[in-house]
């Protein structure tokens, strides 16, 4: 977890230093969850291509091992609810899915096309010891974009799900002083905007200077600074290349 | 921790039993049972348990009898039984009560000696967690190509390999037919049963044969049609010969003291009796065909009311039950589903394949060894006989 406070803070004295300009709090708001989510994003691009390159076994320098803890920070267990056999939901914050298991037996994933063959041989027929599932969109904001059909339909229980939970969106909450200026509000308040208090960024804490270059290259698209875009992009390039070569 | 998990009053008794104190109540009944608790099996019974309660330890109560309309609830993992919340629990309030659930003998049955199989589901994960994955031969797979090449496996294996053999015990009755087995693919031995329980083999003959049709026919030879336009079928009047026939005048077993060999028609008696009977023939155990029109086994007429065993192999997959591999060839099923899943795999090289087409050979090789059941002392005792002088 990375203080949204520390990074708000770093990044407004990075702009002012040569009083360059200014972020408002609802404007920082904006850029942290995009970053974010740019951030947890690249993780899964990342992981494909670590997947690919030569290994080692050290203790600190495994990148496989370290991006891989990264994404576990959002590794969550779940229910997935059967509404009318063989429908079931997601949960609301599903971002991807891990494994989905019925009575300790892994769901298997397979395509529309693909369950029409399988079901029809009865040597791959899906049964409650080896069952599948196929995915389709809900086309209701209100829940989960994703919802499945698993089969076969005498499962009707709900079932546990292990997935990546989407990134909650960070929050630098705050109240104002007698002069205006902007006090940070951690917790929640009444007098606090918003009044849920702060949301602290969920990335893993070696994230925080990633974080904090790439607002910094969006701040300065805001505040219209060419130097401070090129900086942050070039310090974000070059940390790029150290970690993928 | 090992293998079993079921505890030795759960294996030898097929029992699990539960003490409720005086004045205290149960309704849920945990088990570690290796096999799966039914509510219902198809075609056998209701249930493959019952629930029983007794307050002395003699007198047991079976608790769905007492209340018929009570379904009890299985938990997922087919282990523990709950009485649902709309019906009294187990308990008593004057002396403190046994509650047991006793397996079926059907059920206990199948649970002795299940130690020696693995289930199909096992072998199916321990393949993918053992040989899929990244840096492996086979670094994805879908799991519906595995249940394929492991059930194409057990169908094969089950043909030459497993111990498969099926046997039902028939009496033969008097239209001479028994209807094939429901899970039979081919038979290994039909056998006539004597007073003594001696086994005697009735041999497949090709002496005669089953019509797989028998058209009605007009003065001209022609098949007479129905008002559908289809063939009008009879009975089959080889059949009705074959039944009818007198099997010594195949077998050569006759009364010579009234066989009348002075008669100018006598070599019409025995089948190929002229030039010495026939050895094949000469055995009177009696015959039996296939007659794939009506999918039974025909019988020779001195087999009336016989007792008679019907050895024979299925696939292994009949039903879930029966989808279980002895370990003894567990490395086997392993290697054929790694070489099928090789064999059909693009961009694979070929000397791979042909390693794991090597290993699947050597690996079921050593599991027909293994499952042919040679014991040193058996073969000793049969050998005792290589000295025994045969006079002729």
């Amino acid at each position: 977890m990375v203080n949204v406070n520390t990074v708000y803070r770093t990044v407004l004295y990075i702009l002012n230093k040569e009083q360059r300009g200014y972020l408002t709090p609802a404007e920082f708001n904006k850029l942290a969850n995009q970053v974010q989510l740019e951030i947890f994003e690249k993780y899964f691009d990342e992981m494909n291509m670590v997947l690919r390159m030569p290994v080692n076994n050290s203790e600190y320098a495994d990148r496989e091992k370290n991006l891989d803890e990264k994404i576990s920070v959002f590794e969550k267990d779940g229910s997935c609810l059967s509404t009318t056999p063989p429908n079931y939901s997601f949960p609301v914050d599903l971002h991807r899915i891990g494994s989905i298991s019925y009575n300790g037996k892994s769901l298997e994933r397979v395509s529309h096309s693909e369950y029409n063959l399988i079901q029809k041989s009865p040597f791959t027929k899906p049964t409650t010891s080896f069952p599948v599932y196929i995915l389709k969109g809900t086309f209701d904001s209100t829940i989960a974009p994703l919802a499945m059909d698993v089969y076969p339909t005498t499962i009707n229980t709900n079932l546990p799900i292990h997935y990546i939970k989407k990134p909650s969106e960070p929050i630098w909450a705050y109240k104002k002083n007698a002069q205006g200026g902007f006090i940070y509000q951690e917790a929640a308040s009444a007098t606090a905007v918003p009044a849920t208090g702060s949301v602290q960024f969920e990335l893993h804490p070696t994230e925080q200077t990633n974080i904090i270059l790439n607002i910094l290259m969006y701040a300065g698209v805001i505040i219209r600074d060419p130097q401070i875009v090129q900086n942050a992009a070039q310090m974000i390039a070059q940390d790029e290349a150290v970690e993928k070569s | 921790m090992g293998l079993i998990t079921q505890t030795n009053e759960e294996y030898y008794a097929g029992q699990k039993a539960y003490t409720i104190i005086q004045g205290s109540s149960q309704k849920v009944f945990s088990t570690s049972f290796d096999l799966e608790l039914e509510l219902s099996v198809d075609g056998v019974s209701n249930s493959n348990f019952n629930l029983e309660y007794s307050t002395d330890g003699i007198n047991w109560s079976n608790y769905i009898f007492v209340n018929p309309t009570v379904q009890l609830e299985i938990s997922v993992d087919k282990k523990t039984i709950t009485i649902p919340s709309s019906a009294p629990a187990i308990g008593s309030t004057t002396a403190t009560t046994i509650a047991r659930i006793t397996l079926k003998d059907y059920a206990k049955w199948e649970n002795y000696g299940g130690y020696q199989y693995i289930s199909f589901e096992d072998i199916v994960n321990n393949f993918l967690v053992a040989y899929v994955g990244e840096d492996k031969l086979i670094p994805k797979v879908k799991r519906t190509d595995v249940m394929f090449h492991a059930k194409r496996g057990v169908q094969e294996f089950n043909y030459d390999t497993l111990k498969s053999i099926k046997s039902q015990e028939l009496t033969i009755p008097p239209s001479l037919s028994l209807v094939i087995p429901q899970d039979y693919v081919n038979y290994v031995e039909l056998s006539y049963i004597d007073s003594s329980g001696v086994k005697h083999i009735i041999y497949p003959t090709t002496l005669t044969s089953n019509p797989y049709t028998v058209p009605l026919q007009d003065d001209e030879g022609l098949p007479v049609e129905d008002a559908f336009a289809e063939n009008l079928e009879g009975t089959s009047l080889i059949n009705k010969a074959w039944r009818q026939a007198n099997q010594n005048n195949i077998d050569g077993q006759q009364d010579w003291n009234n066989v009348g060999v002075w008669d100018w028609n006598w070599w019409k008696l025995m089948y190929g009796e002229r030039y010495g009977l026939d050895p094949q023939y000469s055995q009177s155990n009696g015959w039996f065909t296939i007659d794939e029109r009506e999918g039974k086994f025909s019988f020779s007429s001195n087999l009336t009311d016989r007792l008679i065993i019907l050895e024979y192999i299925s696939d292994g997959l009949s039903s879930d039950l029966d989808t279980k591999v002895p370990k003894m060839a567990e490395e086997a099923m392993y290697m054929h589903i790694a070489y099928a899943m090789l064999a059909g795999r693009q961009n694979v090289p070929e000397y791979i394949v042909n390693r794991f087409k090597k290993d699947r050979r050597a690996a079921l090789r050593n599991a027909k060894i293994r499952l042919s059941n040679i014991k040193l002392d058996e073969f000793v005792q049969i050998m005792r006989g290589k000295s025994k002088w045969i006079k002729s």
